[in-house]
């Protein structure tokens, strides 16, 4: 985990190699500033790319292309936010204390780890392509789009077809080992891969004559990474547990669960192999609850595992009686509210 | 009790008169079992009136002197208030009773389950720790005797009391009338507030000592538990008007449900509040950030002990053989409630009623069914 900090504006690690050599170098996020609006041009891209923790192969690629430095942060970024939002209301916050050690376990956490990251990589890298933010791949260009007039517009959109193709690559996934962590962290990564890409719709407008839609423009969007991410959320809580079996007849292991009729996991499942701690004190996984703030009739039972709570009074300002003047500004006063806010003890 | 006198027997006799150096050993032996026998008293407590299988009042009046010293536990000024009010015993033990039941029920789930350990000191040593456990149990004993007189008040069991003179509330509606027997808040506040502070008001300690904090901690609490009983106490009518309808009303005064207070001193009990000594020698806030509490809040002095392993010092039992809850993510959930040492599964046999049926008249008769359900327990 050292290796990652940098003193040169902060950087960003990946665990996006499948060699588990590099286990111990997880996805951080310290950069959340946007994207600068100028394209990328000159040899900024090779520093940042040197920066990174990735393999040879993947800096190879890095410097061969310039938009993706950027692609990349911005995707551990959105991978981050994503996952602390979908899991604010749960004991196991997706802090980053403790993700050493939960990436090298295999954990409901962990499969939930790999799924959003590659998934917001894939996000990220479908969007750069469409905003021209990459050399080599631009718009969607598929036939699936709607022909006729609509093509002469030059519609654009997201191109998941590259960047998937790009991500299988990156991730150097055509070669998986026979090691059961690197199956089941694999598998974990296409259902990532595979959430971004069934959240892909086709969307039209249309603008035929008085807003009729004689005339339409479709093209493909992704769903907003939030959709992808509650996606994932409900694929977290309803997980599977494998463990690995030996084909009689290959030879070979394959992933398999308990004893059931039918199919044990499917391939749109996030799979795990031991149950996770309580993430109720502190421990090499995760900082403890303790401190964590929390609502009084929901979520302080189970966030402060019967520790009880502390009700503090806390000064909220923010701008009420909002009014427009022309033209064309909105000015708002602000207001002082006083809430209470809970958190839970520590001991 | 027996250990001492066997001790004062075996000591004297060995000691021959005059002689100061045998006795020397034998005065020490004693005075340091009088030291740990001061502890143990304070540890009895009122509430093993709750324990005793109570006899029916009348045998206090009779010959009613010696019943009252009897009973153990009870300090000097509850064996006064003992002799003077013979036929609020009763009660009190069945407020007592009330409590300890309400308590293990809202404790049911978690790794301290307010088990009584034996019928001296009830909880054991654990009440000798301030902590917010202790704070729920004294709150809710003393709520359970409010309930518990109260309600012996308005059913005339009780020669002091009737029903409750309570007046008016302002905001009732004029036509309805006020009367009917309610129970008596009142008197059962102030007599649970005389009874069971009586412990406390008794002795006094150095200011800033640690018995000081304690002592202050529990009149706290007592006040709380009386405190929530008095506040969700509501007016409750009867209609009687032509036909049984609401034309003409009769409103009184009732106490609330007691699993309503249970549930209120719960959620206090989860909001309780962390107290030290100042130099003042008064109970402030541990950590000033946080809300100051009010009278109606529960505080307490020392965090809790370790429930998970058995501790003889601190009186924990121990979670190890606890029923817990395999799908349950809470604090019934086998991998909290075994502190992670895991769990066994077994089979269990279960007998309840089923296929209930109601005969003409008027009696219910239900068949017994067994079911095999899995149960876990703690190792």
């Amino acid at each position: 985990m050292d290796t990652c900090y940098r003193n040169y504006s902060r950087t960003t690690c990946f665990l996006y190699s499948q060699d588990h050599q590099n286990i111990g170098r997880e996805p951080l996020v310290f950069l959340p500033a946007p994207f600068s609006n100028e394209p990328p041009t000159g040899k900024a891209h090779l520093k940042q790319c040197e920066q990174m923790t990735l393999t040879r192969r993947q800096k190879r690629m890095c410097r061969r292309e310039p938009g993706l430095a950027e692609t990349l942060r911005e995707s551990v970024r959105l991978s981050l936010l994503e996952c602390r939002y979908q899991f604010r209301n749960e004991r196991w916050n997706c802090s980053l204390d403790g993700r050493g050690s939960l990436l090298k376990r295999g954990f409901k956490e962990t499969a939930f780890l790999l799924a959003v990251s590659s998934a917001a990589l894939s996000h990220a890298l479908a969007k750069a392509c469409s905003s021209g933010r990459m050399e080599r791949c631009t718009c969607d260009d598929s036939p699936g789009i709607q022909h006729r007039e609509a093509w002469q517009w030059g519609v654009c959109g997201d191109n998941l077809k590259y960047s998937t193709k790009f991500l299988k690559k990156f991730l150097g996934q055509k070669r998986v080992s026979k090691d059961l962590r690197a199956q089941i962290d694999s598998h974990n990564i296409n259902v990532g891969i595979r959430a971004v890409k069934s959240g892909l719709k086709t969307t039209c407008k249309c603008h035929g004559v008085s807003g009729s839609c004689a005339v339409r423009t479709c093209w493909k969007q992704l769903s907003p990474f939030h959709d992808t991410g509650r996606l994932l959320k409900f694929r977290y809580d309803t997980a599977v547990r494998v463990l690995s079996v030996t084909n009689a007849a290959t030879g070979e292991t394959e992933l398999a669960g308990p004893r059931r009729h039918g199919q044990s996991h499917r391939s749109t499942d996030l799979v795990f192999l031991e149950d996770s701690p309580s993430f109720c004190r502190p421990s090499r996984y995760s900082p403890g609850t303790a401190g964590r703030s929390c609502a009084k009739d929901t979520s302080c039972q189970s966030l402060c595992c019967g520790r009880g709570y502390n009700t503090a009074m806390h000064l909220t300002t923010l701008s009420c009686h909002c009014q427009v003047r022309w033209c064309c500004h909105v000015e708002c006063q602000t207001c002082v509210r006083e809430e209470e806010v809970y958190t839970c003890k520590n001991t | 009790m027996l250990f001492l006198r066997r001790l004062v027997c075996v000591c004297c006799p060995s000691a021959p008169a005059g002689s100061v150096l045998d006795s020397r050993p034998c005065v020490f032996a004693l005075t340091l079992l009088t030291l740990l026998l001061q502890v143990v008293v304070e540890a009895n407590s009122w509430w093993s009136l709750a324990m005793n299988p109570l006899l029916i009042p009348e045998a206090y009046i009779i010959g009613a002197q010696p019943l009252c010293s009897q009973l153990v536990g009870l300090s000097q000024g509850q064996k006064k208030l003992c002799q003077l009010y013979q036929d609020h015993m009763q009660y009190i033990g069945e407020g007592a009773k009330t409590g300890i039941r309400e308590c293990q029920y809202q404790f049911r789930h978690r790794r301290w389950n307010c088990s009584t350990v034996d019928n001296s000191s009830v909880f054991g040593r654990v009440m000798q720790i301030g902590s917010r456990e202790t704070a729920f149990t004294y709150a809710i004993s003393a709520a359970g005797v409010v309930n518990a007189v109260s309600r012996a008040c308005r059913e005339g069991e009780l020669s002091s009391c009737g029903c409750s003179r309570a007046a008016r509330p302002k905001d009732l509606p004029r036509d309805w009338l006020w009367g009917g027997c309610g129970d008596n808040l009142n008197y059962g506040y102030r007599f649970s507030k005389e009874f069971v502070d009586a412990r406390e008001r008794e002795k006094s300690y150095a200011k800033g000592s640690f018995e000081s904090a304690r002592l202050m901690m529990n009149l706290h609490n007592n006040e709380a538990g009386r405190r929530t009983v008095s506040d969700l106490a509501h007016v409750s009518c009867k209609c009687h008007g032509v036909s049984g309808s609401c034309s003409l009303k009769t409103c009184w005064l009732q106490l609330a449900d007691f699993r309503k207070v249970g549930e209120t001193l719960k959620e206090k009990y989860d909001s309780a509040a962390s107290m030290k000594l100042n130099l003042r020698g008064k109970l402030v806030q541990r950590d000033s950030k946080f809300n100051p509490p009010t009278s109606h809040d529960l505080v307490y002095i020392e965090s809790s002990p370790d429930y998970c392993l058995s501790n003889q010092s601190t009186g924990s039992l121990g979670t190890v053989g606890r029923l817990c809850n395999k799908t349950s993510e809470g604090m019934d959930g086998c991998e909290l409630m075994c502190c992670g040492r895991g769990y066994d599964q077994y089979k269990a046999q279960i007998v309840e009623r089923c296929h209930c049926k109601f005969h003409w008249c008027c009696y219910v008769k239900c068949k017994r069914c067994t079911k095999t359900v899995d149960q876990f327990v703690c190792k």
